[in-house]
């Protein structure tokens, strides 16, 4: 059986370069990926507490967390397909819009 | 060889992750993303909840990813390059997440360290969590549904043709004859 920590450190090292794709990259597409990816470290870290002190109540907020996942996805790759009909390109820096 | 495995996809889930986030390309961004999420359900296994794994596989592997490559290939984005600008944001943005990923797998592995396993097997299996679903989360399971039902409205809305279409179907409309009996 594989100690927790070994999990939580896997999750902490997925998370930090879900962050660094966030900060790093402005491609939309990509930036949305990196935050799946972020999304999956904090369930692998959910999933691992719940094993170590024998709790469903982890497991149940994966189960949540993944169907809001994809609704999130939805939402925003709809966002990005409108945001290249106005400015035929998914650049996040080409969205300033609302931007001071 | 519990070890071995866990070990072997461990280096496989961070390289693809890597790959995800320094690629230029987001074609091989979105099916490396993919090999990350495999070798995260091959660690729920690991984790004794093979439910989440094949949840995992379908939701993610299966329904999430597909949703991104099509979104890609939609918006024609599979030969977008990015181009290199603002050098000192992004060594600010490595160096910082560099930091932050240091101090946390050290503070992890000082303070986070467990010594004692779970005596018992976990029993996280379908019928378990089922229970759980429909006794104790009923409430968050129909706030589900009903954000589920919001994403799809929204999703509608924002990715249909924009406003100027519409008007010009109405225009459409009230050029044809026989509009007027309509209204």
């Amino acid at each position: 059986m594989i100690p927790t920590h070994w999990f939580l450190i896997l999750g902490a090292i997925l998370f930090t370069i879900g962050v660094c794709g966030v900060l790093t990259r402005r491609n939309g597409i990509t930036m949305f990926m990196s935050i799946e990816l972020m999304v999956n470290a904090v369930n692998l870290t959910f999933i691992a507490y719940a094993r170590q002190f024998d709790q469903v109540h982890g497991i149940m907020f994966v189960f949540f967390i993944l169907a809001i996942a994809a609704a999130e996805a939805a939402v925003g790759l709809a966002i990005f397909i409108s945001l290249f009909h106005h400015r035929q390109t998914i650049d996040v820096d080409e969205a300033n819009l609302m931007h001071w | 060889m519990e070890f071995v495995i866990f070990f072997f996809f461990a280096t496989v889930a961070v390289v693809f992750a890597l790959v995800v986030v320094l690629h230029r390309n987001p074609v091989v961004g979105a099916l490396s993303l993919v090999a990350t999420f495999f070798s995260l359900a091959v660690m729920y296994v690991l984790l004794e909840v093979p439910f989440m794994a094949a949840l995992q596989i379908i939701v993610y592997a299966g329904a999430i990813m597909v949703l991104f490559l099509f979104v890609i290939m939609l918006l024609n984005l599979q030969h977008v390059v990015e181009p290199h600008t603002r050098p000192i944001q992004q060594f600010l943005g490595y160096t910082t997440t560099a930091a932050f990923g240091i101090g946390l797998v050290y503070f992890i592995a000082k303070y986070g360290v467990f010594t004692a396993l779970p005596a018992s097997p976990f029993r996280a299996d379908i019928r378990t969590i089922g229970f759980r679903l429909f006794e104790a989360y009923v409430f968050p399971f129909e706030m589900v549904s009903i954000l589920l039902l919001a994403a799809i409205v929204g999703a509608l809305v924002l990715s249909g043709r924009a406003v100027g279409s519409r008007a010009e179907i109405g225009t459409e409309l009230s050029k044809q004859p026989g509009s007027e009996e309509i209204r």
